[in-house]
């Protein structure tokens, strides 16, 4: 990678004599504003949370009392732990609903903007849009939209369903409105995965007499099969962190029905102030993204196929 | 597949009558997909112009009545909250481009014992979810009575792997010989990374800070964890606890959602070929 390029490059050059003293520390000077963001804002935090999901704390978030795995095992198997495996099992559907219709969306926005057509950047321009839209703002159009009495949905179908607060209806109704939002994104790289692939395959799959379904089945899958990858990693990731929508719309209910593990973290954290219960809960949800990352990454050498 | 055809049996329609109908299933097929993404949008405004007396029973206004847009501009907050907005974005955006280059240009041009290590322990903070954070930070922030400032929605920020990453792809590029010619001409590397560097990758600049902003923009956990003063606020806190179905209300909520969209999008639209290419560099070697 370009990595190896640069690196392999050598070093020492022959400029005459040993370097000073100023040039063997300039390159820590452009380093500097850089290094100290990342220690204070990413480094310490991260540490320091390791540290208080070992510890009972105050109101304000002191460690008060070392109490080694007890807030783990409070969660896992303890008495808050019928909440903890909602929430991971919540999290868990959310991400796979999300990420599958992510990238189903993406698949078929690609597909349909692949050849040209009149208003096909007009299109692209539309899916690629919600890469664009805080979803705190769409949130609130969602909510107008799905709202019980006055909502465009329920004028719509003619219901009078209380989409939000509905047991049978809400967790679909935050998976859609997370698809709709991440539809940009996985436009924006799907349909470039489509583009990269070579036109001269394609021709000589056309020589060899390959119907267009065949090549979509043995050229276009496996040549965007990276790019698919590669993207489902983004969607995962992205799914696991959503907050907004459920911050706004839910409140992680009915009845715990869409509590995900980063709004019961917000929960224990900033509303039942309880630190280091949820520094323990932030702990867990780091290793299960990490474990699944490192998981795809293994899944990868199998299944997809690189030039 | 066209010259199987061609030697198959006799065809009813002419090449181009198949391409033209393609065409239309292909516009047929995009139009709900198109529609799906345009109607929350377009409900939003609608909602936003509809007069009062009409709000429960047309989606179509009779007239676009923006009533509702004046009275957010002086009656509520927002205008402060997009003042903020532009403040705590904007010098992000700034301080990010300063920072990346720089640490970039480190790894793009310079020479030094733990070059890779330090640009894989940056690399590596892409994994930290920010939910490993947070709270941590929070706490900081709140000790060192942070709360309620502008540096506190600012400095956080002050950098990011993304920007590095990005900006390094872009520098590794040029060509080696421009680095050497200008160090014999006497020009030492930071001239040389502000006078010549950064202006030719002006395009990746760009990008990198289209990004950041539409980040920045659209931020709200951290906005609505370190502020509660409306002096400081940032826009999007300020259009959610706008909720409130109250006929009135509504007009003015959704007023509020399409101006703070309107930043947004307007970037988006200028910046977007810029901004998708800029991004792809990132992804292609990622």
């Amino acid at each position: 990678m370009s990595a190896s390029r640069a690196s392999a490059s050598p070093a020492k050059r022959k400029t005459g004599g040993s370097r000073t003293f100023y040039e063997r520390i300039e390159p820590w000077l452009f380093l500097l504003p850089a290094v100290i963001v990342f220690a204070i804002f990413l480094y310490f935090p991260f540490f320091k949370t390791m540290y208080l999901s070992t510890f009972l704390t105050d109101r304000v978030g002191q460690a008060v009392k070392f109490v080694a795995f007890k807030n783990y095992t409070d969660i896992l198997s303890g008495t808050r732990s019928k909440e903890f495996w909602n929430s991971i099992w919540v999290t868990v559907r959310f991400v796979f609903f999300v990420t599958l219709g992510g990238i189903t969306m993406g698949i078929i926005t690609s597909l349909l903007t692949a050849k040209k057509f009149p208003g096909n950047a007009f299109a692209s321009a539309i899916f690629a849009m919600p890469i664009a839209i805080a979803s705190s703002a769409a949130s609130m159009s969602f909510k107008m939209i799905l709202h019980p009495s006055i909502g465009l949905l329920n004028k719509i179908l003619g219901t009078r369903i209380n989409w939000l607060n509905d047991i049978r209806y809400t967790f679909p109704v935050i998976c859609i409105l997370a698809i709709w939002l991440a539809t940009g994104i996985n436009f924006i790289f799907i349909s470039a995965g489509f583009r990269n692939v070579p036109d001269e395959l394609y021709e000589s799959a056309a020589i060899d007499g390959a119907n267009g379904w065949h090549k979509f089945l043995y050229i276009t899958i496996p040549c965007i099969s990276p790019t698919l990858f590669f993207q489902v990693i983004i969607d995962v990731i992205n799914a696991f962190q959503t907050f907004n929508i459920v911050k706004i719309l839910t409140l992680g209910g009915p009845m715990e029905s869409t509590n995900t593990i980063v709004y019961s973290i917000y929960l224990d954290a900033f509303r039942n102030y309880r630190f280091g219960a949820a520094a323990a809960r932030s702990i867990i949800l780091f290793l299960i993204i990490m474990i699944i990352t490192l998981i795809q990454f293994r899944a990868e050498g199998r299944s997809v196929h690189y030039q | 597949m066209t010259a199987e055809v061609r030697n198959s049996s006799p065809r009813r329609f002419t090449r181009r009558q198949r391409d033209a109908a393609w065409t239309c299933l292909r516009i047929l097929i995009a139009l709900p997909f198109v529609a799906l993404i345009m109607i929350p949008l377009l409900y939003t405004f609608m909602m936003s112009v509809l007069p009062a007396d009409e709000l429960y029973v047309r989606f179509l206004p009779s007239h676009f009545d923006f009533n509702s847009y004046l009275q957010v501009f002086t009656k509520t907050m927002i205008p402060r909250h997009i003042l903020n907005s532009f403040i705590v974005a904007g010098s992000v955006t700034i301080l990010q481009m300063i920072t990346c280059s720089m640490a970039a240009f480190a790894f793009a041009f310079l020479h030094f014992r733990g070059r890779n290590l330090v640009f894989m322990c940056i690399l590596a903070t892409m994994m930290v979810p920010w939910e490993a954070t947070i709270i941590s930070n929070y706490l900081t922030v709140s000790s060192w009575k942070w709360l309620n400032t502008y540096h506190v929605l600012i400095l956080p920020y002050g950098c990011s792997a993304m920007g590095v990453f990005l900006m390094r792809q872009h520098y590794l590029t040029f060509a080696k010989e421009l680095h050497e010619a200008a160090r014999l001409d006497g020009c030492n590397n930071w001239r040389f990374l502000a006078t010549i560097v950064i202006p030719l990758s002006r395009p990746a600049l760009g990008a990198l800070g289209a990004y950041i902003f539409l980040q920045q923009w659209n931020n709200y956990l951290w906005p609505l964890l370190v502020t509660s003063s409306d002096n400081v606020r940032t826009v999007q806190i300020g259009v959610a606890s706008m909720y409130d179905v109250d006929s009135e209300q509504i007009n003015l909520m959704m007023s509020a959602v399409v101006i703070c969209l309107v930043p947004s999008l307007s970037i988006f639209v200028f910046m977007q070929k810029n901004l998708i290419n800029g991004l792809m560099a990132g992804a292609v070697k990622g």
